[in-house]
Formats: C-alpha cells, structure tokens, sequence
C-alpha cells in the first residue's frame, strides 16, 4: 500500500484529490500547509508526497529544503503542484529540491504517470 | 473567438450545475456517487461565483490583469474538471444522462480554461485536454515531433501514438533526413534512437547541441532496455529525458508534454528577449539621435525607463540661433539655404551631445538643447556654458567649409538660462515627443534674442548653478515680457583655466587659477574648446 501525504491548503482540491487518488489504491493523509506536513511526515514516514507550492506558514519551497536539509527525507520522492506552467516555477521547486512537478489544473493520468515513476525509480 | 464574453461561458456553466442538482434530488444513487455528485455540485457552485464577479466587473475571460483573479477562477474550474473526471472513472454502470453531463463539463472545464490562459497562451497548462482545445482554436499551433528512428515498426508506432495526441509527426531513418527536417520545419521536439547504422544518435546529440540554431529543441532518446549507461551519458550530452522500448503509451504522453513545455517556455524567452531588443532599439532610435549615448543607456538601465510623463526638473537651457539668417536665407537659393543649415546644424547637435546635452529641437535656424533632462546631473550648468563655448569655437571650422563651398559664413548668438520647466513626452498619444515647457525657456529666448553675433550670453539663474571660474564680458540687465524683476545676463568669453590633472575644465577650474591666455580670445572668437583641452589633458 503506497502512502502518500498530499499537501495543500485549499479544502475542495484537497479533497477531489484525496478522492482521485484513494479511487486508485493510495492510502492518503492530508496537511494544510507546510509546518502540519513537516509533522505528519515525521510521524508517518510516507512514501511520497505531493505538495502544492503556495502554503500558508511554511511554503512549499521552504517546506522542501527543511526536508532536503534532514537526513531522514534527504530522498523523499517529493512533487510539486505548482499554479503555471511558468520555467521559473519549475527551476524554483527543482532547485528546493523537489523529484517533479505537474501544473494545475492537474492533468491526473499524467500525475498518476509521474507518481509510478518516482516509486519505481 | 478572442473575446469571449464570460456572461455566455456563465450561463452554459448554471446550465451544467441546475443537471448536476436534478440528478442529486430525481434519482437514486449509490452513497458514494451521491457524495461525490454533491461535491462537484459544490465546486460548479464555486465556478459560478468566480465567473459572476468577472462578469460583474465586465472583464472578458481572455484579458484578466489580476494573476490572483486568474488564479481563483483556474483553481475553482481544476476543482469542477476533478470531480467530474473522478466520477467518471469510478461511478459504477452511469446513467447515459449522468455521462453525457459529465462529458460537458469536462469539455466545458477545458474551453474555459484554454480561453482563460490565452492570454499567456506561451505557459499554457500541460494538460491534455487544454492541448486539444488549442489545437482546434490554433490549428499552426500544433506541436513538431521529429521522430529519429531506423527501425520501420518502431517509426510507425511512434508516429501512431504521437498522431493521436494532436502533434504533427515527421518521421526519419537517418541523420542526414532528420537533419533536412530540421532544416525546413520549425521543430518543437525530437525523439532520438540511440542505436543507428551510420550516424550514431550520441553522434546527432552531439550535433544538435553544438547547433546554435537547434540546441534549444529538446531531445528525448529512446533506448533499450540494457543500455542505462548509453542514457545516462545521452543526458549528460544535454538530452532532456528518456524512454524505454517498449514504449508505456502514458510514460510517453506525458515525456512529449513535458518536453513540448520546455520548448514553449524556451520560444517564450527568445520573445521576450527580442521583444526587450526591439523596445531597446525603438528607445534608440527615437533618441539616439537627440540625447547622448550615456544617456541612452542611463534611460535604458533604469526599470521604469521611459516613464517620462512629466516632472518638475531644474535644467539648463540652451538656444542658439544664426545672427541675420533670414536676411541670409533671403539672398540664397533654397538649396544652399539647406546645405548651410545642415553643415551647421549636425556640427551643432555633434557638440551637443558631446557635452551631455540633449538636443529638444531644431526650429529653422535654431537650436533648442537642454541640459538637466531627461537626466540630471550635478554641472547642467557647466556643460552647458562649455558646450556653447565649443560651439563657438567652432564656428571657425564651419565657416572655412562654407567658404569652401561657396556658402556665405555665418555667426552665432547663444543664450544659455536655468529655471524649472516641466519635461516629459509632450503631444497627442500618436505623436508625443519629449520636450520641456515652462516660464524659463521663454526667458531663454529672451536671453538669445540680445546676442550679438558671436556671443554667449548667460542669465544669472545659470550663473548661480555653475562652478566655473568664468572670463566675463559685458553685463545688462533685461526685463522680458511678463516678468517682474528684471534678469541679469552676463556675457562668457571663455573658461578661466584648463585642465590640469585630467578631469574635465570644467569640473577643475576652481582649483586650477591659473589664467591661461592662449585659450581666451576676444569676444568674437571665443575659443576655449574643452574638448581639445580634454584631447591634451588625456595625452
């Protein structure tokens, strides 16, 4: 069973998503911004997680360069859910260190797709 | 097409959220349908109430400034295109009703949010049905995959696959096809075998990358199974992702569109930076031949650049005029009227903008150059004294050219004064021009029209800015028109000193006393030129 954390602050993405991706055969937790996510992946150890980028109180950059920084998540699969398709977007959450990003709306068999390549990688 | 209303893309989407609330209340559904139905219900809600305070404030879907505002409303339409793609995956056995509704709003989702990024139609989304919706709305805007493959089958069953997505497939054997592709076609992506007879795809890598023209396309190669050391060498050769034969239909779909997006942005950036080009280049020539090089690049550093609406600034002002040019003008022929104004006006604007300044206008025989605008610097005045010096000065040179081509010589008067004026692009929207008004350039004329010929005449204004020690000539006070208190002008003769350490005259003279004669003449022949002083203070 594939536990993912799913990070993100506004209630109906969080929850379509849950939906989706329960529908799939994840088990999913959920955080709402960036500090709830440091403690929930310090206590339930998730395989992967998917982090929307624009958090309240920790954002999603610094949420994952806290991670990087620890040796416990150094090579946590992490995703990035960004708003645009802009380069910058893409270079800030590779640079945070981030294994991938997909753009909102979420194309979700290529979300799906990019999830199965990071747990297989 | 390009300005959808939001009034109809509202009313269509009430349509859709009315079914989707019938459904809920008529038929009986699973729990789990009926919980998944009431949320896409809410979230079509949240669409509506996003569209209707667009609609409100009357902006069109395709123009919304406020990236927050575009943000909320892409958000609220990803949420209703979730549901709805959520519940058609997994309800069990849906009415025809029921799918036929979801399919609208799926379609319904992907429209408006194509039409929503099309103002920033370069970042659009990755999403597959945004994808498709732009190739029907944009059918040139269709994607360029260059397939590079010698196997047959394998070239066929990319393209099949590639096809399908909506992109435009150009399929190769070998490099030198591949290559005459890239050559004749705007290629957005390639796909590269690694193992080829002949050409070896490291050794098309290689070229690409070292091509000006086609490093930026990005490169997915395709390998077998047991070659991950060949790919990771192919990543580090600068190739952006991979893919394993056999191909995973997904896995591809969504390399090509990753890809696809990287080319977009990389198009995005080209525009841009042409785009800054083309502006730099507008800024210069619409100035460059009026203000100085430093000073086209100062307006060029600065972020706000050309936000030249208008300022109160203290500048310095220079007018000169040919003494008796009408009387001249009158006793010439057309032509040679032109070849004297030309061989003394660009002689003019030449010292001018050696000298910082900016040249506003040519009227006739006159010249209006000013300085302190658009950029103010710490010795307006000075410059501007030492550049009416130089102008004088070389008046000699100008004659001797006239002489030489059987023109008449003529004599300049210069009236140089300080004061605040208003500068800014000054005109209709169409035809603006930079330029400055306001009570001292009148005053500026005033001061001119006394010149003798040959003569600088500075207003006291000026006088009280610079920091030069001055040689004088004559003094009179004048009371233009409307103005209270009389003005006091003094006449230059020249500079009181010259370079001694290698900074400019003018910037040294109240340190160096020192009277050198052989610079100052009489009055007529003012020729303290600063820069051949320069010239010598340099060697």
């Amino acid at each position: 069973m594939t536990r993912i954390l799913l990070v993100e602050d506004n209630e109906m993405n969080r929850d379509m998503l849950t939906r989706r991706l329960e529908r799939k055969g994840f088990t999913i937790e959920a955080a709402g911004d960036g500090e709830e996510a440091l403690k929930k992946i310090a206590a339930s150890q998730p395989d992967l997680v998917l982090m929307d980028m624009n958090l309240p109180i920790l954002n999603g950059w610094a949420t994952c360069r806290e991670l990087r920084a620890n040796p416990a998540t150094e090579s946590l699969p992490i995703i990035a859910l960004t708003a645009h398709a802009m380069a910058e977007d893409e270079q800030k959450a590779r640079a945070a260190g981030c294994n991938d990003y997909t753009t909102k709306p979420i194309d979700f068999p290529l979300l799906l797709a990019k999830i199965d390549n990071l747990l297989t990688a | 097409m390009s300005n959808v209303v939001p009034t109809r893309e509202l009313v269509r989407l009430q349509g859709l959220q009315v079914k989707v609330g019938q459904l809920l209340v008529k038929n009986k559904l699973s729990d789990m349908l009926k919980d998944d139905l009431s949320r896409l219900y809410e979230a079509l809600e949240l669409s509506v109430a996003k569209l209707d305070d667009l609609n409100l404030q009357g902006v069109p879907l395709d123009s919304i400034d406020s990236a927050e505002m575009r943000h909320d409303i892409r958000n609220a339409i990803g949420i209703t295109k979730g549901y709805a793609e959520l519940i058609k995956d997994t309800a069990e056995a849906p009415s025809a009703t029921l799918s036929n509704l979801l399919d609208k709003i799926m379609l319904w989702s992907a429209k408006t949010i194509s039409t929503l990024e099309r103002t920033r139609r370069k970042q659009t989304d990755s999403s597959l049905f945004a994808m498709t919706a732009i190739k029907q709305q944009h059918p040139d805007h269709r994607g360029h995959i260059l397939i590079l493959d010698d196997e047959p089958a394998n070239r066929e069953l990319l393209s099949r696959h590639i096809q399908q997505l909506g992109l435009e497939t150009f399929a190769c054997a070998t490099a030198d096809e591949a290559y005459e592709v890239l050559r004749s076609n705007d290629i957005d992506l390639i796909l590269l075998d690694l193992i080829m007879p002949g050409v070896s795809g490291h050794q098309v890598l290689a070229d690409l990358k070292a091509s000006q023209l086609w490093r930026a396309i990005p490169v997915i190669v395709i390998s077998g199974m047991s070659d991950q050391d060949e790919v990771i060498k192919c990543i580090q050769a600068g190739a952006d992702d991979y893919l394993q034969k056999p191909f995973n239909k997904v896995l591809l779909q969504a390399r090509l569109h990753a890809g696809l997006d990287r080319k977009r942005w990389v198009d995005k950036e080209r525009d841009l930076s042409n785009e800054l080009e083309k502006s730099h280049r507008f800024i210069k020539n619409t100035f460059g031949r009026y203000l100085s090089t430093e000073i086209v690049s100062k307006l060029l550093d600065k972020p706000d650049g050309l936000d030249m609406g208008g300022q109160l600034q203290t500048v310095s002002i220079l007018m000169a005029d040919i003494r008796g040019f009408t009387t001249i003008s009158e006793s010439l022929p057309p032509q040679k009227v032109v070849k004297v104004l030309n061989n003394y006006l660009g002689t003019m604007a030449d010292i001018i903008m050696a000298h910082d300044g900016t040249v506003d206008e040519f009227i006739g025989d006159a010249i209006l150059a000013l300085f302190g605008a658009p950029v103010a610097k710490a010795d307006d005045s000075d410059r501007a004294i030492a550049c009416a010096l130089a102008m004088q000065a070389e008046m000699d040179a100008i004659n001797e050219r006239n002489i030489a081509e059987g023109l008449p010589s003529i004599r300049i008067g210069i009236g140089i004064n300080t004061g605040e004026v208003v500068a800014g692009n000054i005109g209709s929207k169409k035809r603006a021009k930079y330029g400055v008004v306001g009570h001292a350039v009148n005053v500026t004329s005033r001061v001119e029209d006394q010149t003798q010929p040959g003569e600088i005449l500075v207003a006291q204004s000026t006088l009280d800015h610079c920091s030069l020690s001055l040689q004088t000539g004559r003094e009179l006070r004048l009371q233009p028109k409307g103005v209270k208190e009389t003005i006091s002008v003094t006449a230059i003769n020249g500079i009181d000193s010259h370079v001694s350490n290698g900074d400019d005259s003018k910037n040294d003279s109240k340190n160096n006393a020192k009277n050198d004669a052989e610079h100052i003449k009489s009055n007529d022949t003012v020729s303290n030129d600063t820069r051949s002083n320069n010239k010598l203070a340099n060697e």
